[in-house]
């Protein structure tokens, strides 16, 4: 019985070990807090409306849609969900104007079912609301927002800045009819920094709907070894010009280097938020910016090391062709005689064994075969 | 059968390693599975946001901006401050909840606002006289705030594998009402992690007084950071 039993609490010992050891992998959870919200019905033919909501409606069209609102903060939290319409922040950027501003676009074409919603932590609640396009929306792109915020009491003892924190999602609805997209390229320039260098490159939409552009920046070497690479896909809003801060480190090395700056977007009409068409892909080259770039320290120290090594060599080398050289025009032949050795001969023509060995090829044990002819150095 | 294993526990120093192995394990581990061990586990889905918190990645309860404090002037001066500290640091959480780009945005709650006081106000966004002066919005006064994101320090958050590739700070620019109500602070181009966090420290503030601005210790404004997938 108590071998039974022993066997028993082994074999349990056994498995739970084995269940403890296996199992956490797949219960670990990654912790993203934080409030806000995602369409809570996405379309399969378009990826993007995963993250902002994206329709093609016509004058006095209605749409039905919703959003969902997520508490992943450790607490219960009362959410505002309201609608605004858009402003541009500075570098062109896609921003939503606040809650106490008069709505006059999409915000007010939007209607949402609950102005507050009341969420425990970890907990999400799908909000319904309805856009409503007037008769006199015109044709084009025409943004606005859908915002989560915290409601909050005003502290009124802070002094300074009082900072509240929201989340937006994009509302882009195209009214079809004559779309035109185009870009122009506003400017490029590169100023310095304490470490380095800041691109400035600056595109305008003068279409009348928003692009997603891929804003390229290479910096190469006077080389042609390409330095850095900067860029990425950027929605430039109608209308506006957006512009972006690369950062630039000081190339390691120095010397001259230049920034060449280009934009590729879809042209095409059939093209929209989130879709390319993929048959008119413009590609507009702007200028090349050459500049001037000392080195960093270390990069210094490393060039001037590197040139002393450089000059040894040379001076090494110099001396080798001189040597060979002489060798060759100087040198006279000699016959080996029975008894001469190469270290014979080094004292005989005040030379070391090994030059002489070199210059003759002779490799060890540097017996020297009587009668062979060999190069040594004049007399004196 | 409990009391005879019980009794070989008390005799058998190996049964008693196993046995404490044993409950540790389940006292740990099964806190809350049930009889039947099925395993559930539900990850919410994740959203784009903004925070201020704090070294341990704790929200900030009532994040602020302190402001250097200054004399009262016949002429016109600047406060300075610091957007973004060790202890308030900006943070933007992209759970694979905006892979197409997002922008960071600071904005007044209202733009007709002011640096109210118990005493006088001052302005925040009138370009007149470069903010010394009043003229160019609607109310009676002077004053203006730069914020400067280019010169803050940008670097991944908890996510040890991303970079801050394609995420790039904003100009520094000036509040001018109806013409800069927002400031962008950071923009994620499309490139930029999927599944990311990036905090945003040393963002700078400089807000100008007018001369002769009344003496008060409690100037207060409310600011409204955003950030929107876009």
């Amino acid at each position: 019985m108590q071998n039974v039993t022993i066997s028993i609490l082994r074999f349990v010992f056994f498995v739970s070990t084995l269940v403890f050891l296996v199992l956490p992998g797949q219960a670990k959870a990654i912790e993203y807090g934080g409030f806000g919200g995602r369409p809570a019905n996405p379309r399969s033919d378009n990826p993007r409306t995963e993250s902002i909501f994206i329709y093609t409606l016509e004058p006095g069209e209605e749409k039905l849609d919703a959003v969902t609102v997520i508490n992943n903060t450790p607490e219960r939290k009362t959410l505002l969900v309201y609608a605004a319409d858009s402003t541009p922040s500075t570098g062109g950027a896609f921003a939503c104007k606040q809650f106490s501003e008069d709505k006059q676009s999409v915000g007010a074409w939007i209607t949402v079912s609950k102005s507050e919603v009341t969420l425990d932590s970890g907990t999400n609640e799908t909000v319904p609301f309805t856009i409503r396009v007037p008769q006199s929306a015109g044709v084009g792109e025409h943004n606005g927002c859908i915002l989560i915020q915290e409601k909050k009491v005003k502290n009124e003892n802070q002094s300074g800045v009082s900072l509240s924190v929201r989340t937006g999602l994009r509302v882009a609805i195209t009214i079809p009819g004559d779309i035109v997209r185009k870009l122009e390229l506003a400017g490029f320039t590169l100023s310095d920094k304490p470490e380095g260098y800041l691109l400035h490159p600056q595109v305008r939409n003068i279409g009348n709907v928003s692009i997603d552009a891929d804003v390229q920046v290479v910096t190469k070497s006077v080389l042609g070894f390409t330095v850095m690479e900067h860029g990425g896909e950027f929605p430039i809003l109608k209308g506006e010009v957006s512009d972006w801060n690369f950062e630039l480190p000081k190339p390691f090395w120095g010397g001259w280097y230049r920034s060449s700056f280009a934009v590729e977007y879809d042209e095409n009409p059939e093209a929209s938020v989130g879709i390319q068409s993929g048959k008119n892909l413009t590609l507009l080259k702007g200028d090349t910016i050459w500049f001037f770039s000392f080195p960093t320290i270390k990069g210094l120290i490393l060039e001037l090391l590197i040139l002393v090594l450089a000059a040894y060599l040379y001076r090494n080398y110099r001396k080798f062709k001189k040597h060979k050289y002489a060798v060759k025009n100087d040198w006279i032949d000699y016959r080996v005689k029975s008894g001469d050795t190469i270290n014979s001969l080094a004292d005989q023509f005040n030379i070391s064994w090994k030059s002489l060995a070199r210059a003759n090829k002779v490799k060890a044990p540097y017996a020297l075969e009587v009668g062979i002819v060999i190069k040594v150095p004049p007399a004196e | 059968m409990i009391e005879s294993i019980l009794g070989l526990v008390r005799q058998n120093k190996t049964i008693s390693v196993l046995v404490f192995g044993f409950l540790t394990f389940f006292s740990v581990t099964y806190v809350l599975a049930s009889a039947t061990s099925n395993f559930t586990q539900t990850i919410n889905a994740g959203t784009l946001s903004v925070d201020i918190v704090d070294a341990s990645y704790v929200t900030v309860g009532s994040p602020s901006v302190a402001m250097s404090a200054v004399t009262f002037s016949f002429a016109c001066q600047a406060a300075t401050g610091t957007f973004g500290t060790a202890s308030q640091v900006i943070y933007v959480k992209n759970p694979d909840a905006a892979d197409n780009g997002w922008t960071v945005a600071l904005a007044a709650s209202d733009p007709t606002d002011v640096w109210d006081s118990a005493g006088t106000d001052f302005d925040f966004n009138d370009s007149t006289g470069s903010g010394c002066t009043d003229g160019a919005d609607a109310d009676s006064l002077g004053g203006q705030m730069t914020v400067d994101p280019s010169v803050g320090t940008l670097a991944v958050g908890q996510c040890a594998s991303c970079v801050t590739t394609n995420v790039t700070k904003g100009s520094s620019a000036p509040f001018v009402q109806a013409t800069t109500d927002s400031i962008t602070i950071l923009t994620g181009a499309a490139g930029s992690n999927d599944i990311g966090d990036w905090k945003l420290t040393g963002v700078s503030i400089s807000q100008t007084i007018p001369a002769e601005q009344a003496v008060a210790s409690d100037y207060d404004i409310n600011l409204t950071l955003s950030v929107t997938a876009s």
